[in-house]
C-alpha cells in the first residue's frame, strides 16, 4: 500500500513521457489525484493510535543491515496527505498554464512527489538519506531548466537592492549547500547505524537505532551532522543563505510545492528522526536550537516585512514560521510538539496558494515586487477575498488552524522559560505586519497606470478556491489533524522525556 | 433550550455574511442589504429568547455552558468550541444586536450609493457574528478567536474605502495594536491554563480561589496580560492611538464598531473575569487608573481638535475610560449599564454627525459647519439629545450611569476618592465638548453647504476628496455616492435615530436608585460571588451623586455656552495664552509620535539593518563564499562541473527507478 502511494507519481510521470506531449499535463494531474486517493484510502484504514502501521518490510541490502522497510505513523499519514494534497493545485496550476517542454517538466514534478513521499514513509536510515537527497534532484532540474533569471531590484527607499540573479548561480548556490548537509547527514547515518550496533550486527533501521541507543558521547557530533542538513532545508537562519535566489529563479508551481512540503522534511526529520534516535543528544542541544528557531523567526519576520519581492516576503516567512516548528519542537513536550505538527501541515496548506496567487499577481502587474503595485481588489473581489483568507491564515489569526498551532507551540515554549515564549510571541505582530502589508500593498490603495485589475480566472479559482477551503475547514475544526498525528507526536516526546528524566516535561 | 437560541444568535449573522459575501453577483443590491438587516434582527428575537430561557432559571442556577465539538485538544490542555450563557453575556448579546440591527438599518439607506454595498454588509454582519462570539465564548481560547475576529472585521471596515492610502495606513495600524493586545491574552491563557489545568470559564473562575492568594503574582500578571488585551482593544492608554485613524471607516461603522460595540469588550472583559481581578487588586487598581488617565487625557484632546469625527471618536475613549474605572473599583452593574447608556447615545451621536459631514460633502473641520439647525432640524435635535445625554444631562440615560460610576468610587473612599474627584472634572469637560460641537455646528447664519441644503433640498456635489488629505479620489471604488442620503430624508435612518433618540432619552429610568434598578439585579447572578455584590451606596447617598452630576453638567454647558455663544473671542485668547497647552492637546499628547519613537521607529530600524546590511554582508557573503570555493575547486574543470552535477542527478533518478522496477517485481 505504502509502496504504491510512493511510486504512483512516478509512474505517472513515466507515462507521460511516452504519451503525446498535449496529454502529459494531464497524465501527471491524474498521478497526484490518484496519489491522494491512495493517501485517503490509507486514512480510512488508519487506526488511531502510536506505532507504525502499514508495515513494509523487505530487505535489501542484507549485508549491510538495510531494509526497504516503509510504514507510517500519525505524524508521517497527515505529512503524506499534506503532500498529496500540495502537488494537485501546483500540478493543475501548470497544467491549465502549459510549460515548454511539459513531458520533462511533469516527470520532474512527479519525481520530486515520490521522492518527498518516499522520505516520509521510510522507516530505515539509509532508506531515509536516499529518498532525502533525492527529493533535490528533480527541484534542481525545475529549478535549472525552467527558471528565470532576474534583474536586479531597487529598494523604494533608495538603498541598493539585492542584485540580478542568474539560474545558474541560484541553482549552484542551492545544490551545494543542500549536498553539504546530504553529505553530513550521510555520515552521520552511518555513524549512527555503526556506533550503534556497537559491533553487533549492522541495522539501519530506525527502531532498531533507537532501541540499541547511540552512544551518548557520538551522539553529541552525529545530531549536527543531521541537523545541518534539516536546517538547510527548512531553511533556518542563518543556513537560509541559498534561499532568496532560489526562491526568486524558480518556476512558481514548482517552488509553491517545494516550500510547502520539502521545508517539513527537514521538520519532520527533526521530530521523527532525530530525536527518536538521539534523545540525549536532542535534550542537551535544546537551548541551543530553541535560541536558533528563535533567531529564524525575528530575523525572518523582520526581513519580511523590509523585502520588496514578494516571493521573498513568503520565502522569509517560511523562515518565520519554520522557526516556530523548529522551537514547538524543541520544546520538548506535547504542546510544543503537537503544535509544530499542527503548524507544519498549515504552512504547506496556506503556502501553496500564496505562492499561486503570487503568480497571479505577476499576471496581472508584470512584476513580483510590491512597490509600485496596488488596488488590484478594484475589479476583482473574489480574488482580493481569496487573498485576504491567505493573508489572515499566513499571520495566524485567532479562529485559523495555524493560530491553534502557534499557541500551543508558544504553550509548550511557556512550560520551558516564560521568556522564550515571550520573544516568540513578538514574531506572532511581526507576522501581522508583514502579512498585511503584503496584502495592503498589492491588493488596496490606487491602482497605478498600468496594473490590470481582473477578476480571477475560472480556471485560477477551480485550483485555488479547493485549497483555501480545505484551510477554512480546519479553521473550524483543527482537532481533525490533531486526532491523527496527536498520539505518535506524544509517543516520540514522551520517548524523549523518559530518557532525560523527563525535567522539560508539563 | 437556552443555549439553542444562544448558537442561533451566532448563526444568523455568520449566515447573512456568507450568504451576501458569496452571493454578491447575483443578488440585487436592495437584497443584501435586508439580507443583512435580517439576519441582525433574527440575532435579537433569538436573544431575547434565550434571556426569557435563562430567567426561567432560578437565579443560583442561572448559567449555561454548551459546547459544539471539540476544537483542539493536545495533552490535558482541551479546547471546545463552546459557549457560555449568563445574565452577563445575554446583557451584551442583546446591547450588541439592538444597537446593531438599528445601525444596519441606518445602513440600509446610508451606503446605497456606496459601489462596494454588498461587501459592506458582508463585513458589516460578519462583525456583529464576531462581536457575538467574544461576548458569548466559553473559555478563553473561544474569546481570543472572537476578540481578533473582531480586529479583522474593524480592520477590513476601516479600510473599507481601500482607495485611500489614509484609510488602509489607519486599517493596518488599527490591525497591528490589536494583534499586540491579542498577544496579551494568548500569554494570559496560556498563564491560566499553567496555573488552574484548564480554560474554560466555569472551571477557572470556580478553581481560581483556591488555588491563588490575594496579589500573589501569578494571578497579577496573569490580570495585567488580560488588560494588555482590554486596553488594545478599547483604546486605552498606552493603545489609544489607532481609534481616532479608525474614523476613516463609513460612519456606520464608526458608530457600530468604534463607538457602541466593539471598543467596549475590555469592559465586557474585565466584568467577566472580575474574580480573577478581585484576586489581584493590584491590576484592578492598574486598569482604574488608566482608565481614569484616559478619561482625562482624550477630554482634553476632544476640546482641542476640530475634527468632528474624532472629536466624537476622543469622546468615546474617555467614556470607555469611564467604564474601566467602573469595573477596576468593582461598580461592574454600573460598568455595564453605562456600556448600555453609551451605545445608544454615541451611535446616535455618530449617525447624526454622519449626515452633517455627508451634507458637507465630506469636509469634517467644524470651523467651516454653521447653521445646520435651520438646514436639518431633525438631525439638529438628535445632535442635541446625544449630546445631552453625553453630557450627563438631568433626567438622560448618561446621567443616571455616569454618576452610578462616580458615585461608587466616592463610595469606596480612601484613593479612590482622588478618581472621584478626576471623573468629576472628567464629566465638566465632557459637557464643554459635547456643547462645543453643539453651539459651533448648530446656531448661527448657514454655511455654503447648509444654505445649498436649504434651497435645493439636497446635499452639495462636490467632488470626491479625501477629508484627511484633501486630495481627489477614485470614485469607483465604493464612494458615497453623488445622491449620498442624510438622515432627513431617507425613512430607515430616520427610523434608526429616532429609536436611539428614544432609548438616550429615556433609556436611563430603567436603572433609577432606589425605584426600578433592573440592570443591577439582572445582573446580580453573574456578579454574585463578587466582595462587591452586597456593597453599594444607600439611595440617598445614590441621590447625591446624581445631583452632583446634575450640577457638573449644567456648568459644563453653560461653560460651553459661554466660550462659543456668548464671548467667542474667549476660546482664541485662551489659545495664545496658554499655547504650548493648546499644542500638546490639539497634538493628542503625541501619542503617535511617542509610540513610533519608542516601538515603530525601532522595529523598522531592525528590520532595515537585517535587510540591508546582515543580509548582505554575512549571508550573502557567505553564501557566495560556499559556492565561490566549491566553482573554484572545480574551476579547471568548468565546463565538465555543471555536466557532471548533471550526470549525477540523472543517475540518481535512474537509481530510483531502478529500484521502483526491482521492488514492483519483488511484490509480485
Amino acid at each position: 500500500m505504502l509502496s504504491s502511494i510512493i511510486w504512483t507519481p512516478l509512474v505517472f510521470g513515466l507515462i507521460g513521457l511516452l504519451v503525446p506531449k498535449r496529454l502529459a499535463p494531464w497524465v501527471a494531474v491524474l498521478g497526484t489525484v490518484i496519489t491522494l486517493g491512495l493517501g485517503i484510502g490509507v486514512l480510512a484504514g488508519f487506526e488511531s493510535g502510536g506505532g507504525y502501521q502499514y508495515v513494509t518490510d523487505v530487505s535489501w541490502i542484507p549485508g549491510l543491515g538495510v531494509d526497504y522497510s516503509l510504514a507510517i505513523t500519525g505524524v508521517s499519514l497527515v505529512l503524506v496527505l499534506l503532500t498529496a494534497v500540495a502537488w494537485i493545485p501546483a500540478t493543475c496550476f501548470a497544467a491549465l498554464r502549459g510549460v515548454e517542454r511539459p513531458a520533462l517538466y511533469y516527470f520532474m514534478l512527479l519525481a520530486g512527489e515520490t521522492a518527498t513521499l518516499g522520505a516520509f514513509l521510510s522507516t530505515d536510515l539509509l532508506l531515509f538519506v536516499l529518498f532525502f537527497d533525492l527529493m533535490i534532484v528533480p527541484f534542481y532540474f525545475l529549478f535549472g531548466i525552467w527558471g528565470r533569471d532576474r534583474g536586479g531590484e531597487d529598494d523604494p527607499e533608495g538603498s541598493p537592492g539585492r542584485g540580478p540573479v542568474s539560474v545558474q548561480s541560484a541553482t549552484l548556490k542551492m545544490i551545494v549547500f543542500t549536498l553539504i548537509g546530504s553529505l553530513l547527514m550521510l555520515v552521520g547515518a552511518v555513524a549512527a547505524a555503526v556506533t550503534s550496533a556497537d559491533g553487533g550486527e549492522l541495522s539501519f533501521s530506525i527502531a532498531d537505532i533507537a532501541a540499541r541507543g547511540i552512544p551518548e558521547g557520538s551522539q553529541h557530533w552525529i545530531f549536527w551532522c543531521f541537523a545541518a542538513a534539516f536546517l538547510v532545508k527548512m531553511p533556518v537562519f542563518p543556513l537560509h543563505g541559498w534561499m532568496p535566489d532560489a526562491y526568486r529563479a524558480a518556476p512558481l508551481p514548482a517552488l509553491a510545492v517545494f516550500s510547502a512540503v520539502l521545508s517539513k522534511v527537514g521538520a519532520y526529520g527533526f521530530l521523527e528522526v532525530v530525536l527518536t534516535i538521539m534523545p540525549e543528544a536532542g535534550d542537551l542541544f535544546q537551548t541551543t536550537m530553541i535560541v536558533l528557531a528563535i533567531a529564524a523567526i525575528i530575523y525572518g519576520s523582520s526581513m519580511a516585512f523590509t523585502t520588496t519581492d514578494l516571493r521573498l516576503v513568503l520565502g522569509f516567512s517560511s523562515v518565520a514560521q519554520l522557526g516556530f516548528i523548529l522551537a514547538g519542537i524543541f520544546a520538548l513536550n506535547e504542546s510544543g510538539a503537537n503544535g509544530a505538527v499542527l503548524q507544519m501541515v498549515n504552512h504547506g496548506l496556506v503556502v501553496v496558494p500564496a505562492f499561486l496567487i503570487v503568480a497571479m499577481i505577476a499576471e496581472r502587474t508584470g512584476s513580483e515586487r510590491i512597490g509600485p503595485m496596488g488596488g488590484l481588489a478594484k475589479k476583482a473581489p473574489v480574488f482580493a477575498a481569496i487573498f485576504l483568507i491567505v493573508t489572515m491564515a499566513t499571520l495566524a489569526i485567532p479562529a485559523s488552524a495555524n493560530f491553534i498551532g502557534e499557541f500551543f507551540i508558544l504553550n509548550g515554549l511557556f512550560q520551558i522559560d516564560a521568556a522564550w515564549a515571550i520573544i516568540a510571541s513578538v514574531g506572532v505582530a511581526l507576522a501581522a505586519f508583514y502579512a498585511l502589508r503584503m496584502y495592503q500593498l498589492t491588493m488596496h490603495n490606487p491602482l497605478p497606470e498600468g496594473s490590470d485589475s481582473r477578476e480571477i480566472s475560472l480556471r485560477d479559482a477551480l485550483v485555488v478556491i479547493p485549497m483555501v477551503a480545505i484551510v477554512v475547514v480546519l479553521a473550524f475544526c483543527p482537532q481533525l489533524v490533531l486526532n491523527e498525528s496527536s498520539e505518535a507526536t506524544d509517543a516520540t516526546v514522551t520517548a524523549v522525556q523518559a530518557l532525560t528524566g523527563a525535567e522539560a516535561g508539563q | 433550550m437556552t443555549a439553542t437560541w444562544a448558537w442561533l444568535v451566532l448563526l444568523f449573522p455568520l449566515l447573512g455574511s456568507l450568504l451576501i459575501g458569496t452571493g454578491f453577483r447575483v443578488l440585487p443590491a436592495r437584497a443584501a442589504g435586508l439580507i443583512g438587516v435580517g439576519a441582525i434582527v433574527a440575532a435579537f428575537v433569538c436573544g431575547i429568547l434565550a434571556l426569557i430561557g435563562l430567567q426561567g432559571e432560578p437565579s443560583e442556577s442561572r448559567h449555561v455552558a454548551s459546547s459544539l465539538w471539540e476544537y483542539a485538544a493536545v495533552g490535558d490542555f482541551k479546547i471546545d468550541l463552546g459557549i457560555y450563557v449568563d445574565p452577563l453575556s445575554i446583557f451584551m448579546v442583546l446591547v450588541v444586536t439592538g444597537v446593531s440591527s438599528l445601525i444596519h438599518i441606518y445602513s440600509y439607506s446610508y451606503m446605497k450609493s456606496d459601489q462596494g454595498y454588498h461587501r459592506f454588509f458582508s463585513y458589516l454582519n460578519f462583525f456583529v457574528f464576531s462581536m457575538l462570539v467574544l461576548v458569548l465564548a466559553g473559555n478563553f481560547v473561544m474569546l481570543i478567536v472572537g476578540w481578533a475576529l473582531v480586529g479583522f472585521a474593524s480592520y477590513a471596515l476601516i479600510s473599507y474605502w481601500y482607495r485611500r492610502n489614509t484609510a488602509t495606513k489607519a486599517g493596518m495600524k488599527a490591525f497591528v495594536i490589536n494583534v499586540i493586545g491579542d498577544i496579551g491574552l494568548y500569554i494570559a491563557a496560556i498563564l491560566i491554563f499553567k496555573n488552574l489545568g484548564s480554560v474554560d470559564y466555569g472551571t477557572v473562575f470556580e478553581k481560581a480561589p483556591e488555588v491563588f492568594s490575594t496579589n500573589e503574582w501569578e494571578i497579577v500578571a496573569i490580570c495585567l496580560c488580560l488588560l494588555v488585551g482590554a486596553f488594545a482593544k478599547s483604546a486605552q492608554m498606552p493603545f489609544h492611538t489607532w481609534l481616532a485613524d479608525a474614523m476613516e471607516g463609513p460612519t456606520p461603522v464608526s458608530s457600530l464598531i468604534h463607538a457602541a460595540t466593539m471598543v467596549t469588550a475590555g469592559v465586557y472583559l474585565i466584568a467577566r473575569c472580575h474574580s480573577l481581578f478581585e484576586l489581584a487588586p493590584t491590576a484592578a487598581d492598574v486598569a482604574a487608573f488608566v482608565g481614569l488617565a484616559t478619561l482625562l487625557i482624550a477630554g482634553t484632546i476632544a476640546i482641542a481638535v476640530t475634527d468632528l469625527k474624532r472629536i466624537i471618536a476622543y469622546s468615546t475613549m474617555s467614556q470607555i475610560g469611564y467604564m474601566f474605572v467602573g469595573v477596576g473599583i468593582g461598580a461592574y452593574s454600573a460598568g455595564m449599564f453605562h456600556l448600555m447608556t453609551h451605545a445608544f447615545f454615541k451611535a446616535l451621536l455618530f449617525m447624526a454627525a454622519g449626515s452633517i459631514i455627508a451634507a458637507m460633502a465630506n469636509m469634517q473641520d467644524i470651523d467651516k459647519m454653521k447653521g445646520f439647525r435651520k438646514a436639518m432640524p431633525f438631525t439638529a435635535a438628535m445632535l442635541i439629545i446625544g449630546a445631552l445625554a453625553l453630557s450627563g444631562f438631568p433626567g438622560t440615560s448618561g446621567w443616571f450611569s455616569k454618576d452610578e460610576i462616580i458615585d461608587f468610587a466616592h463610595f469606596r473612599g480612601g484613593m479612590y476618592d482622588w478618581m472621584w474627584i478626576g471623573m468629576l472634572v472628567g464629566a465638566f469637560m465632557t459637557a464643554v465638548y459635547s456643547f462645543r460641537i453643539i453651539f459651533r455646528i448648530l446656531p448661527g447664519p448657514a454655511c455654503e453647504e447648509a444654505e445649498y441644503l436649504i434651497e435645493k433640498g439636497h446635499v452639495i456635489h462636490g467632488e470626491a476628496k479625501n477629508p484627511a488629505t484633501g486630495e481627489l479620489e477614485d470614485t469607483e471604488v465604493g464612494y458615497p455616492g453623488e445622491e449620498h442620503h442624510i438622515a432627513e430624508q431617507a425613512g430607515g435612518m430616520k427610523f434608526a435615530m429616532a429609536v436611539l433618540g428614544l432609548l438616550a432619552l429615556i433609556g436611563g429610568l430603567v436603572q433609577i436608585p432606589g425605584v426600578t434598578e433592573v440592570i443591577s439585579k439582572f445582573l446580580e447572578p453573574t456578579f454574585e460571588d463578587s466582595v462587591f455584590a452586597h456593597m453599594h451606596p444607600s439611595t440617598g447617598e445614590a441621590w447625591t451623586g446624581l445631583l452632583e452630576g446634575a450640577v457638573i453638567s449644567i456648568a459644563g454647558i453653560a461653560t460651553a455656552w459661554l466660550l462659543y455663544v456668548k464671548r467667542p473671542d474667549l476660546p482664541g485668547a485662551f489659545r495664545e495664552r496658554f499655547r504650548p497647552v493648546y499644542e500638546l492637546c490639539v497634538n493628542k499628547w503625541y501619542g503617535d509620535e511617542i509610540v513610533d519613537f519608542f516601538v515603530t521607529n525601532p522595529v523598522k530600524a531592525v528590520g532595515r539593518f537585517c535587510n540591508r546590511i546582515f543580509e548582505r554582508l554575512f549571508i550573502d557573503g557567505a553564501t557566495a563564499g560556499v559556492a565561490g570555493i566549491t566553482r573554484s575547486a572545480g574551476a579547471a574543470v568548468r565546463d565538465l562541473q555543471s555536466g557532471l552535477l548533471r550526470g549525477y542527478a540523472v543517475l540518481m533518478l535512474f537509481g530510483i527507478l531502478a529500484l521502483a522496477v526491482y521492488f514492483l517485481i519483488r511484490s509480485i
